[in-house]
């Protein structure tokens, strides 16, 4: 068959438009899933490939939190959540995929996914173009806030404002501040480094490694020849587990010189063996050593249901409660409508969650969390030395660093913007 | 200042040592039988976690993985070398992505078995710690370890190529394989046992590693780059190339990280690298050889 530019234009049009019309079909036939006693909801979390590791975690603590919830009674008067399970394999251009395949065949009323920013990033547009639901557990960088989106892990101010005095009170004012090399933590830092400013510190050095670079003598040398009071340290992933081990290995001891960071959990500390991380300083919202009853509960069945050997950590108790946060605005809306739980079924969303009761911000779809500090100790776990008094309000454009930016979506110019159909859907404004 | 530098040129040894010790078995498996095997990684990988059961288990520490390990990923590769690599030999493209689907594999299973999370290695008590050496910092004794193992990986080496009658087998493979077989000498055999030594050699590289580094599924990746980059630099078939590239690899990037920073370190390092392969494209000790019958 010749192919003529005529023949090609037919062929093209006629794919395009079953292209177009093929959301439609699938619109009619999962319109009625509504009526029916089951409310699915989409996970979106990596089962294989290389954030597998940290991920399958968040995973197994929102499908314990949907057992519950259901053997609880369901939402919505005796509705079952059903969890449509997605595995992104770690790459970010599947997470897209997977993510408009729940969204526009699975027909889910919101979807509790993603670890990473870059996975963020690629799923927003799909569900700001679909109107969907996106509760996202993870501590990230900021600077960002959708309409579609509800974020429950911790912002840059919830971790640092309070982890940098105390710092510089309790161990001095010099800092060597070292990173992985891509965007967390080298925002982290900016916000670090202006901290210091404010409480009178100083930055001896900044340094970054490559991702996957695990080779840390050279700066280790570098700290013991700059004698800091206090290494602030950004790495991520397996960079995490070597650095301690080397620092340990070279002789410097927390007591020397104590690392101070916003990042490892009781699972990289499993990982490196507890006798590298001793004494050194992590700062987030939730330990497995919190002292609750909420969070007895909530570490003993996660043990039962998934293993003896499993530590539990901050960004999966966030997986946990968020999941939490969607039931409750599902029952008290009474809709599985987006719009209606975006603006009124979610925001000001409580919960008495393990760390302690926490809260959807009603303006900006970020979360109050409290804030910690603990010291590592021999059993790999957590001695909090530090508390705060209160939660603390997320603000995801830093005072510090933008004092003209907010995010608020209960300002009139937001909302007319989003009701016009704007194809910007965040909730940033000038003040 | 001073005291840092020494420090640094001290550290820079124990990533040298490092290199070796990571390189020397793809060394050997590329520079006698021409396989260029992608799953050198993650034998190292699988070292690693053998090294991990056999403390977990067993309770044995690094000693006792070392030739554990050996023998374990040795066999592995034996295995490989029987079932994947036998039939390709004369096809180096189809060896490249046979071995590299062959470390897909690998990683899966040891996933499988494993789980993904990060797993724990210490160090042996003996080792731990550090002695007083010039410089800023004590010099860890696990790193002196490394390096003195390095050294003993490369002697065992040159012993086995050079004072062996198996050795010399296997040179007279490398230079003419026909000829060789015409002498009676059982290439296929000196193949499958140059394999499976490679193989095992790696598996050393991924027992004595774990203590310093990070065990996981994904761990084996930037241990082959930095394994193809020695290689590159030094030059394959003699294995002077392996010390001598890791030397100029390692020491450059201690020294250029310590200058400016690691990213820096890094970027400068491959910028020489391709400056080599530009300049004398088979690496510093590569030569021109009559490849007569030589499998290509």
């Amino acid at each position: 068959m010749k192919i003529n530019r005529r023949r090609f234009l037919k062929t093209a049009a006629l794919a395009s438009a079953t292209t177009a019309a093929f959301p439609y079909f699938y619109t009619q036939k999962f319109a009625k899933a509504d009526e029916s006693d089951e409310i699915k909801v989409g996970i979106l979390h990596s089962l294989s490939g290389t954030i597998a590791i940290i991920e399958r975690s968040l995973h197994n603590a929102e499908l314990m939190a949907i057992e519950e919830i259901n053997a609880a009674g369901g939402v919505m008067g005796g509705k079952k959540l059903v969890p449509v399970v997605e595995d992104p394999q770690s790459v970010v251009r599947v997470f897209r995929q997977k993510a408009k395949k729940l969204l526009l065949q699975d027909k889910v009323v919101a979807v509790l996914g993603c670890y990473t920013s870059a996975s963020r990033q690629s799923v927003l547009p799909e569900f700001e173009n679909n109107n969907g639901i996106l509760l996202y557990p993870t501590l990230y960088e900021a600077q960002e806030c959708s309409y579609n989106c509800f974020y429950t892990g911790a912002v840059p101010n919830q971790q640092l404002d309070d982890f940098a005095p105390w710092v510089i009170d309790k161990f001095g004012p010099r800092h060597y501040l070292i990173g992985a090399n891509y965007i967390y933590p080298k925002e982290t830092n900016r916000e670090w480094k202006a901290l210091l400013d404010n409480h009178g510190g100083e930055t001896v050095a900044e340094e970054y490694a490559p991702l996957g670079h695990t080779e840390f003598a050279t700066n280790i040398n570098k700290i013991a020849s700059l004698q800091p009071d206090v290494v602030f340290s950004t790495l991520v992933g397996d960079q995490i587990v070597a650095f301690y081990k080397q620092f340990k290995q070279f002789g410097i001891t927390a007591e020397d010189i104590p690392i101070c960071t916003p990042i490892t959990t009781e699972q990289e500390i499993k990982g490196m063996g507890p006798e590298y991380a001793l004494g050194h300083y992590t700062s987030f919202n939730y330990f497995q050593s919190v002292d609750s009853p909420e969070n007895a509960e909530f570490v003993a069945r996660y043990k039962a249901t998934y293993g003896e050997d499993e530590v539990t950590n901050a960004v999966m108790e966030a997986a946990y409660f968020q999941t939490y946060f969607l039931a409750q605005a599902l029952d008290q809306t009474g809709t599985t409508d987006a719009d209606a739980l975006i603006t009124e079924g979610l925001p000001g969303q409580e919960f008495q969650a393990p760390q302690g009761k926490v809260k959807i911000d009603e303006k900006n779809h970020h979360t109050y969390l409290w804030a910690r500090i603990g010291q590592a100790r021999e059993d790999g776990q957590f001695d909090i030395v530090w508390k705060s008094e209160d939660w603390i309000r997320p603000d995801p454009w830093v005072d510090l660093l933008y004092p003209d930016k907010d995010c608020d979506f209960t300002d009139q110019r937001v909302i007319d913007r989003i009701k016009s159909g704007d194809r910007d859907r965040s909730g940033t404004i000038d003040i | 200042m001073g005291d840092a530098v020494l420090t640094q040129f001290f550290s820079g040894f124990s990533l040298v040592a490092i290199l070796i010790i990571a390189a020397l078995g793809l060394a050997v498996i590329f520079g006698v039988a021409g396989v260029i095997n992608m799953a050198h990684g993650e034998f190292i990988m699988v070292g690693a976690y053998v090294a991990s059961v056999v403390q977990s288990g067993l309770g044995g520490n690094t000693f006792w993985s070392i030739p554990i390990c050996f023998v374990a990923v040795g066999l592995l590769g034996l295995v490989v070398e029987r079932t994947v690599i036998r039939g390709l030999y004369d096809r180096p493209l189809e060896t490249l992505l046979a071995t590299w689907g062959v470390s897909l594999i690998l990683i899966v299973i040891i996933k499988m078995i494993f789980g993904t999370e990060l797993h724990y290695v210490g160090s042996p008590e003996m080792l731990q710690g550090g002695f007083p050496a010039p410089g800023n910092l004590p010099f860890p004794w696990y790193r002196l370890f490394l390096i003195l193992l390095s050294i003993l990986l490369l002697v065992l080496t040159f012993v086995l190529f050079f004072r062996t009658k198996f050795g010399l087998a296997v040179r007279a493979v490398r230079r003419n394989r026909s000829m060789s077989e015409a002498m009676g000498i059982n290439t296929a055999r000196v193949d499958m046992l140059i394999f499976a030594y490679g193989s095992g050699l790696a598996g050393v590289a991924g027992a004595v590693l774990a203590p310093i580094k990070t065990v996981s599924p994904t761990m084996g990746f930037p241990y082959a780059v930095d394994s193809f980059m020695v290689l590159v630099m030094g030059g394959v078939g003699n294995l002077l190339g392996v010390p001598v590239g890791a030397a100029i690899i390692g020491e450059g990037e201690t020294i250029l990280a310590f200058l400016f920073n690691s990213v820096i370190g890094k970027l400068l390092v491959f910028l020489l690298i391709v400056l080599v392969i530009r300049i004398v494209p088979r690496g510093i000790f590569g030569y021109q050889e009559r490849t007569l019958g030589h499998r290509r």
